[in-house]
């Protein structure tokens, strides 16, 4: 599995064939491709909706602290790794057009 | 928390999870057995309706939405509604009869609604049976190439068959049709009445060695493919082909899913046509929060479960269905059909004590199947 950088100036969305909803809290995830259900916790949950394509991770990061009252430090490696996870197991993509822009300046 | 323990969740607290909406009861292909009311009349629900309607259901966290029909493909915005479907996050399955899955219609379906499945229909092995069960000549044939070109594509597909007195001598056959063409054949062995108590159907119910000797073929199958427990659907699942372990309730009609015709009319599940509310004078979240026929409908889930345990673990065996029964018994959710006490009785002979041990232990089928 190719390992993939995530930074907080990382812009994600869900990959094409990811479907979830929210039960009780909880996101149960389908990955249409590979035909897997996957339950996840709250703050996973919160993770896919925040990945909307447009807001960096970073962004995540300060709506997740007020959320849960969490400390900021540990709170950013925790979601980094928890991010960079799900985009190695491809059910995260960074964005290739907001990628290009932190890339390139523009 | 586990998708065994998600689902159990969405039957026990009332949690809308799977719809499945027959969006026309037009078809290109006249089934013998089609079990469409086709003398139903409404208002047909619009587009927009039906925009919004998809709407609210991701709003109430729907997850699974099944387009049907009728052939759905045939509903003049098919492909508008697929992609809002698409578009909103819903786990989508088309269920189709295949006649018109072919060029540009089965290449913007994958990239437009980008189904998690299609599920086509075959009715025998070759066109002689198939023709004979659609009515219409060359349809065999053209749902194979269909089928193969559908697969190039990339499509996902399922064939579902019901067995009958017509194709039952050509299980194997189908099973090599379909494992040839490297998809999942699933047989449902009941043939069942039309939604308007029409029992003309039944004259072509496969028999009582057909069942026996399609369960029996199912059995060595799984056995050579090494899977253990009760590896096949033996009767029908969920609408989204999911079926949760044991709980307090028979089944989830009424309870995590719903199923909606062509004129609005909202009933517990595709079999069980026991309306609990219409879209036209209702949104869905009212129907699913207020509607008194709905909350009979899962105190008699309740109750069927206790009339499928009198049975003890051999009850698992039956599938019994509380629609069907419904259908069968004049109105009676609670009244075991003859074909549920044969199929347990079938089943029992195959397998013995061992499946119905598994039967009851069974947790989930597999969402691919």
């Amino acid at each position: 599995m190719a390992s993939t950088v995530i930074d907080p100036a990382s812009v994600l969305k869900p990959a094409r064939d990811i479907r979830w909803r929210r039960i009780d809290g909880e996101a149960v995830v389908i990955r249409q491709r590979a035909g897997e259900v996957l339950v996840m916790n709250e703050v996973a949950a919160r993770i896919l909706d925040l990945a909307d394509g447009r807001t960096p991770v970073s962004a995540w990061i300060e709506i997740l602290a007020q959320e849960y009252d969490a400390d900021r430090e540990a709170l950013e490696r925790d979601v980094l790794a928890f991010t960079a996870e799900l985009a190695a197991e491809g059910m995260l993509e960074v964005d290739p057009i907001e990628a290009g822009k932190t890339t390139d300046g523009l | 928390m586990g998708f065994e323990q998600v689902l159990q969740k969405t039957w026990r607290e009332n949690i809308l999870f799977s719809v499945l909406v027959e969006l026309t009861y037009r078809c290109n292909l006249d089934c013998f057995f089609c079990y469409n009311d086709l003398g139903l009349r409404g208002e047909p629900l619009r587009t927009e309706q039906y925009l919004d309607f998809f709407a609210e259901l991701r709003d109430l966290q729907v997850l699974h939405l099944t387009l049907s029909g009728g052939e759905p493909l045939a509903h003049p915005d098919f492909l508008r509604l697929g992609a809002w479907a698409r578009e909103l996050g819903f786990v989508v399955r088309v269920k189709s009869n295949g006649h018109a899955l072919r060029g540009e219609m089965a290449r913007r379906i994958r990239d437009e609604v980008d189904p998690y499945l299609v599920e086509v229909s075959l009715h025998g092995a070759n066109a002689a049976t198939h023709d004979r069960q659609t009515r219409v000549p060359g349809s065999f044939d053209r749902l194979l190439a269909n089928l193969r070109e559908a697969l190039d594509l990339g499509l996902r597909i399922k064939i579902n068959s019901t067995m009958t007195a017509w194709n039952e001598d050509e299980i194997e056959a189908m099973l090599a049709l379909t494992d040839d063409l490297g998809v999942p054949l699933q047989f449902d062995p009941e043939v069942t009445l039309r939604d308007d108590g029409d029992r003309e159907p039944l004259s072509i119910s496969p028999s009582r060695a057909g069942v026996a000797r399609l369960f029996a073929v199912q059995a060595e199958r799984a056995r050579a493919a090494g899977v253990t427990g009760a590896p096949f659907a033996i009767g029908k699942g969920g609408d989204d082909g999911t079926m949760p372990a044991p709980a307090a309730k028979h089944c989830g009609a009424g309870s995590s899913g719903v199923a909606v015709d062509p004129y609005g009319n909202v009933y517990p599940c595709v079999q069980w046509r026991r309306p609990v509310g219409n879209l036209h004078r209702q949104s869905i979240r009212e129907i699913w929060a207020d509607s008194g026929a709905l909350r009979e409908i899962r105190d008699l889930t309740v109750e069927a479960k206790g009339v499928v345990d009198a049975y003890g673990p051999a009850g698992a065996l039956m599938s019994f269905c509380p629609g069907s029964a419904a259908a069968h018994g004049n109105g009676d959710p609670l009244r075991v059909y003859p074909e549920a006490l044969r199929r347990m009785e079938l089943l029992g002979e195959v397998f013995g004590g061992e499946e119905e041990r598994s039967a009851k232990r069974r947790a989930i089928l597999p969402v691919v199947p």
